[in-house]
């Protein structure tokens, strides 16, 4: 479980997001949803320390992380997987050696057993034959793939994904939500997922947070969307013609 | 601006704290140590070499050239050659090369690194990313790189006996005399320090610059270059002080 309590940040005077308050409960797929530079990855990053909140609390269970100290903050991240809007795969290694970077660094596996899992890893993203692969040689999707990968290797407590199926394909992209639904729910993970992709929201969504301009608008599960009153939502979500039809019918 | 040193100086400070910890698994950190030797280090051999053998030669020269004076003995042209060499060219000369040449390299490494969010991936996965990178690239060059300076003084050596031997500017017996005269083991030392200690700063500045650039690909060669500026601004400072004390 994670809990979120009034958090604001600014950047260099510019406020980007005003007193969030959210809870993402342990074995859901939680999804923030909202336009593109409306602080959905600032949200994530302040969540996991990567920006210092101005304002506010971050609860990982019953620890209160902003007030922990570099060597306590350095094991709870161990238990965090994230995938980064850029993938952020290390280019001095290979896909295989990127996936087994956190295993070299956290386990006393043998080498064969690292390489098993890392295998194993890839292949539940749907890639083979990429181990010797620089991320540089692999398409904008197969990195993102790769970076996934990556965060699950070591059996993650807390997953953050951000965009994890923007730059895929539609086929591709629903067995990536598949696949972060199945592992949430296998091992009671608490995840967080950035994403403006309605199909994501619908298929995955147990429960969603829709920010607009560093605002909560709107929380809820992924059932109530279309029936919401929140104007700023409605227009977000069926903001496409095949949206409206798809609600005119209903 | 004094501020600012300071600020600049304590922020330093800060990052050589967080790089200077224990390896979490000393097996990767020796690999990683091997690594930076091979880029680091033997990477710089074919130009260290190189500017080594002509520099030598060059200071043949104009040694010879200000020597003209019959009542100085030929000898001294192979003395003063060794003499410069070792107290100052294979040390500082040498270190503010690789300041370009290593600085660089660092900075936008770990620049690109930063603004790629490879480093923030890394501290994701609960990795002290500074002690990782960094640390290694310290070690082996600040270890390694007195052993370059060492090649460096030979190889100058050799460049200025190629010249004698071709030119003829003087005897090569009174050039093999001069570099036997007076030999004090100590300037050996001397120079060795000083590299170990200018090693140390290139890399862990450098670093420093790579570790906290912002602003995209302009903001890496921004970093790169005040990396190589401080830097050498460093060894010259260090290059005194050291000089003053140890000499
Ligand atoms: N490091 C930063 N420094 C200054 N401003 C920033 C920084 N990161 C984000 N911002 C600002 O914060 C706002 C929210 O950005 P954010 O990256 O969270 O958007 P987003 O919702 O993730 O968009 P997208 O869907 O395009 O990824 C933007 O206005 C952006 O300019
Ligand atoms: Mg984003």
């Amino acid at each position: 479980m994670i809990e979120v309590k009034h958090l604001s940040k600014s950047f260099s005077g510019k406020q980007v997001l005003f007193d969030i308050n959210a809870k993402y409960e342990a074995g859901q797929c939680s999804l923030v949803i909202g336009r593109s530079g409306s602080g959905k990855t600032v949200v994530l990053k302040s969540i996991v320390g990567l920006f210092e909140p101005d304002e506010g609390e971050v609860w990982y269970d019953d620890v209160l992380f902003n007030r922990l100290g570099e060597k306590p903050k350095r094991e709870l991240h161990r238990s965090i997987g994230m995938l980064f809007q850029g993938s952020a795969l290390f280019d001095f290694a290979t896909a295989l050696e990127n996936v087994m970077f956190p295993l070299d660094f956290f386990t006393d596996m043998s080498r064969s057993e690292k390489t098993d899992r890392a295998h194993f890893c890839l292949k539940r993203v749907g890639l083979e034959n990429v181990d010797g692969k620089f991320p540089s040689e692999l398409s904008g999707g197969m990195q993102k793939r790769v970076g996934i990968a990556r965060a699950i290797a070591l059996n993650p407590k807390y997953l953050f994904c951000d965009e994890p199926n923007s730059g895929l394909d539609p086929h591709t992209s629903v067995m990536i939500d598949k696949l972060i639904q199945e592992i949430t729910r296998e091992y009671n993970i608490t995840t967080i997922v950035n994403t403006h992709d309605m199909n994501s929201v619908m298929e995955i969504g147990d429960k969603v947070v829709y920010i607009q301009e560093g605002h909560k608008l709107w929380e809820g599960s992924s059932k109530d969307i279309l029936d919401s009153d929140c104007a700023a939502l409605n227009e977000f979500v069926f903001s496409s013609n095949l949206a409206r039809k798809v609600k005119n019918i209903k | 601006m004094i501020r600012d040193f300071f600020e600049l100086v304590g922020r330093y400070a800060i990052f050589m704290k967080k790089v200077f910890q224990r390896p979490r698994k000393w097996r990767i950190f020796i690999k990683q140590c091997f690594v930076q030797a091979d880029s680091l280090v033997l990477g710089s051999v074919p130009l260290v070499a190189l500017i080594s053998i002509f520099i030598g030669a060059v200071l043949v020269i104009q040694t010879a050239n200000n020597l003209q004076n019959p009542l100085i003995p030929k000898m001294y042209v192979g003395y003063m050659t060794r003499e410069s060499l070792a107290l100052e060219f294979c040390s500082t000369m040498i270190c503010l090369i690789l300041a370009g040449k290593i600085g660089s390299n660092i900075s936008s490494e770990i620049g690109t690194m930063r603004i790629t969010e490879q480093i923030d991936a890394m501290e994701m996965m609960g990795v002290n990313s500074a002690n990782y990178l960094v640390l290694p690239k310290i070690i082996s060059a600040t270890v390694l790189n007195p052993l370059l300076m060492l090649m460096s003084y030979c190889l100058g050596l050799i460049g200025g006996y190629l010249i004698v031997t071709m030119t003829g500017i003087i005897q090569v017996a009174d050039y093999l005399t001069g570099l036997r005269y007076w030999f004090e083991p100590f300037y050996i030392y001397y120079s060795m320090i000083k590299t170990a200690v200018f090693s140390f700063l290139i890399t862990s500045i450098a670093s420093f610059y790579g570790y906290y650039a912002n602003g995209g690909s302009l903001g890496v060669g921004r970093s790169s270059t005040k990396a190589i500026v401080v830097a050498s601004a460093s060894i010259l400072i260090f290059n005194l002080v050291l000089t003053q004390l140890l000499l």
